[in-house]
């Protein structure tokens, strides 16, 4: 049975979660490791409060990835594909060998500022469910204008779709669907209109440090973000790590051309099992565990037999 | 007279000839070894050679599949494949790697997101989308093959080949290539001294390869009852009333939904009740449905000729020899290109369920950005305008007093008013017309045609549509039956009043159903532990659907 590992990104965070992780001295190695980089300790950045700044969140999701991913690996066991959703995606280049973990904190770190410095009041996302993309897209391009954009971002399932923008703006469409079609519509509590063409700055500033980098040929194939392509050269998923900041992330269609490539076991890694509720959604055949949910020793079983 | 341009009538002979015995040296007679199944079909194939690749929504030549995207591309590239069903990764991986380019074929539901990509991004290039019989048809005409890549059960040292209840469209596609100068290539489950009976015969193959492991097999037609809700129990009852007993249907093909598995289990309850059985759904076309098992016990089914097999039901076909067609052996034969042809002109009814349809009665089961294609739906689901033979159901159908009049094939197609809470089964514009500029099609992918649907059942009742050439009025009738959609919402109480009274639409209590009465408990098997029972242990259901 093939298998692919699924690395979620912002918004599957919660205090403390790098403490839930296993001691064990691979994960402590990265840990460290990522804590030498940033010349503080990476426990520090996971508390409540220091989880209200996207560049924390960011790196200690990297990091927490990573670290159990890698565990995995010593222990044997490895996917045929690797995909992660929006910053998740840099812990998969990490695990594809594409990137190193090093050159990936750092990129990541650079990210978070870059959204923190663009990031403002007004602005942030939403999430709407039960209406489809062409549904809410019909809603979105009568209310976005210049001055209060809108835009459809991220596809994470056919009817669970995020907004970016303007916070008036997707007011203005949640009071349009809510009730009406959608059977939930509500703001995000983020600052960040990410996956829209509102970062398009964030995009340029990651291509440029992306290409002064040492890139490696992946030895996983990688899932892009922005076009659910299967990527097995390192440029492409250089491409795929600084583009998809500013276009939607399309998870659904990512989770579906795994399963074409005859994917039907899926590992989420940690934190969280958003990615594994997504999956085991849109393909009830396939068998989908979250380290965070299902135990980190039960994943690596079923992982390592493959199913058994 | 005199020729001076042709030298020979013989070249594609004298090719295949020069082609089999650059592999002498790999192969032992006719039996390619299983571990140099690679080297031979680089060998055997040439680059941009017209290449079937057996594969269709059950029988898979996968360890054909699996050993092509092995080949080196820098020998074989550019083929042309030519495949009923895109259904597995390596059929779309032989393209990534560059050995493929160009594709025919019917349906790859499956692998519809990836063959949207690859076609974006120019990784293939798509011949065009064929109905099942339209691809079989061009075999012999203008997609004539260079190679075949077929599986079977069992083969001889000779190479007579064993398909069984399994034959599907495997001597279809053989017969193009073996007298044509094809090449004939067969993945075997086992190689035998003797074979249980001959279903192709030796002349007709090439090569043979034991496989390692038996070729892929879906279990496509199976439908566990627990799954059937009770608005599929009361449109069964509507159909059984409504159309079956309405216009005296005798032969039938059912599609593969839960509406149809419903109607199956009611035949021995509500249709006995009625006091129907002999009297319709005598003949069968359609594959060995486990939901069908209490109609043959309850003796409902005279015939039943198959386009396939179904995993686990073989023991229960053999042991009902009077039913199914069966060979000395003891065991099914199957033919889809013969049961397509049955299906289409010697029978009175085609069902099956859609996704979306128009307000004129155009369906189909596309989504918007992806790639499909079509199932056996289009073909069994059309009325055969050369067709001559009557039938009572056939002859009912007939709505004018012309002297050349004729009559009609039953199309119906079952719906419910809406697929979710959100999507409508009715709409004012097909997704396939998008689908059809997304990617570049010559024609919408519509499943079946307004011109060709007899019937639309829903919910609410059911609108027959043979009955009028008038689109206005079809446009009426749809929407009196379509709930609270917002086609539904277009009719008004009076026409549909009116329209009932004519007898153009009718609702359940028309039919003297009670939609109370409608439930599960009507159902002859509600689980699929009820279904082995009724085979008396003889069905022997696939692990994924044992329950216990």
């Amino acid at each position: 049975m093939k298998s692919a590992w699924l690395f979620p990104g912002q918004g599957s965070q919660y205090p403390l979660f790098l403490d839930d992780l296993p001691q064990y001295s691979g994960v402590i190695k990265t840990i460290n490791t990522a804590s030498e980089i940033l010349n503080e300790p990476i426990r520090a950045l996971q508390t409540k409060e220091k989880l209200n700044s996207t560049k924390n969140v960011q790196m200690t999701m990297l990091t927490a990835g990573v670290a159990a991913a890698r565990y995995f690996m010593d222990e044997g066991a490895e996917p045929q594909f690797v995909a992660g959703h929006s910053v998740g995606a840099f812990a998969a280049a990490v695990i594809a060998n594409v990137l190193k973990f090093e050159d990936a904190l750092t990129l990541v770190k650079e990210r978070g500022e870059l959204m923190e410095e663009l990031q403002d009041e007004y602005y942030g996302m939403a999430v709407i469910v039960g209406l489809t993309e062409v549904q809410l897209e019909k809603v979105v391009s009568t209310i976005h204008t210049e001055e209060f954009p809108v835009y459809v971002s991220n596809r994470n399932s056919p009817t669970q779709l995020t907004l970016s923008g303007h916070k008036s703006a997707m007011r203005q469409v949640i009071r349009e669907v809510d009730g009406k079609g959608a059977s939930s519509a509500k703001m995000l509590r983020v600052t960040t209109p990410s996956h829209s063409p509102l970062f398009l700055p964030v995009q340029k500033k990651l291509k440029e440090r992306l290409s002064s980098l040492e890139l490696r040929r992946p030895t996983i194939p990688v899932i892009a973000n922005r076009n659910a392509r299967v990527l097995r050269r390192a440029e492409d998923i250089s491409d795929d790590l600084a583009e998809s900041i500013a276009l939607p992330v399309r998870w659904h269609d990512v989770t579906t051309v795994l399963h074409e490539n005859g994917v039907r076991q899926f590992i989420e890694m940690p934190p969280g099992d958003v990615l594994k509720r997504l999956a085991n959604q849109a393909f009830p055949d396939t068998y989908s565990y979250a380290v965070t949910t299902n135990g980190i020793e039960d994943c690596l079983y079923v992982e390592k037999n493959k199913g058994v | 007279m005199t020729n001076t341009t042709i030298s020979s009538w013989n070249k594609r002979f004298e090719k295949k000839q020069q082609i089999i015995e650059s592999v002498n040296k790999l192969v032992d007679g006719l039996i390619i070894p299983t571990d140099r199944i690679i080297e031979a079909l680089e060998l055997l194939i040439k680059p941009g050679d017209r290449v079937v690749l057996e594969g269709n929504n059950q029988k898979q030549a996968s360890f054909l599949s699996q050993s092509l995207v092995m080949v080196n591309p820098e020998k074989i590239h550019d083929l042309h494949m030519i495949m009923s069903s895109v259904s597995r990764p390596e059929h779309l991986d032989i393209f990534e790697e560059g050995i493929a380019k160009r594709i025919d074929m019917s349906y790859a539901g499956p692998q519809s997101m990836r063959i949207a990509q690859m076609l974006e991004d120019g990784k293939l290039e798509l011949g065009d989308l064929h109905t099942y019989v339209e691809l079989y048809g061009r075999l012999f005409v203008d997609l004539i093959p260079n190679v075949v890549l077929v599986a079977a059960d069992k083969a001889d040292r000779q190479g007579n080949l064993y398909t069984g209840p399994n034959t599907e469209e495997t001597p279809t596609i053989v017969e193009a290539a073996a007298f044509s100068d094809g090449i004939v290539i067969v993945q075997v489950n086992e190689i035998v001294d003797e074979l249980p009976r001959v279903d192709i015969p030796s002349s007709w193959v090439d090569f043979i390869v034991e496989a390692d492991k038996p070729y892929e097999l879906e279990p496509l037609f199976t439908r566990d009852p627990r799954h059937i809700t009770d608005i599929q129990v009361l449109q069964g009852m509507m159909c059984i009333r409504g159309i079956y007993e309405k216009h005296g249907v005798q032969s039938l093909n059912h599609g593969i939904g839960f509406n149809t598995a419903a109607i199956e289990l009611l035949l021995p309850t509500y249709g006995e009740s009625l006091g129907l059985r002999g009297k319709i759904c005598k003949n069968w076309i359609l594959n060995p449905h486990p939901t069908l098992i209490p109609a043959i016990e309850s003796g409902w089914a005279e015939s039943i000729y198959c386009f396939g097999g179904e995993l686990g039901m073989e023991k229960y076909v053999q042991a009902r020899r009077d039913v199914f067609f069966t060979g000395k052996d003891g065991s099914m034969r199957s033919n889809r290109t013969l049961a397509q042809l049955a299906g289409q002109y010697a029978a009175d009814l085609f069902i099956g369920s859609t996704l979306q349809m128009d307000a004129y009665g155009n369906s189909s089961t596309v989504t918007k950005g992806r790639l499909a294609g079509y199932g056996g739906a289009p073909n069994m689901g059309h009325n055969p305008g050369g067709r001559r033979h009557s039938t009572e159901a056939w002859y009912n159908m007939m709505t004018s007093t012309d002297e050349l009049a004729r009559g009609k094939k039953l199309v119906v197609q079952v719906a419910e008013t809406y697929q979710d809470a959100n999507t409508p089964v009715f709409v004012e514009r097909l997704d396939a017309i998008d689908v059809k500029k997304q990617a570049d099609l010559a024609v919408a992918p519509v499943m079946i045609y307004a011109e060709d649907i007899t019937h639309v059942v829903t919910e609410e009742g059911i609108a027959y549509l043979y009955k009028t050439d008038s689109p206005a009025e079809r446009r009426e009738m749809i929407a009196s039956i379509a709930g609270v959609t917002p086609l539904g919402m277009e009719h008004d109480l009076e026409k549909t009043q009116q329209l009932r009274d004519r007898g153009m639409i009718a609702m359940p209590e028309d039919m003297n159903i009670q939609r109370g009465q409608a439930n599960r408990s009507l159902l002859a098997a509600k689980s699929i532990d009820d279904l082995v029972q009724w085979s008396g242990g003889l069905y022997e259901p696939p692990a994924r659907f044992k329950s216990w």
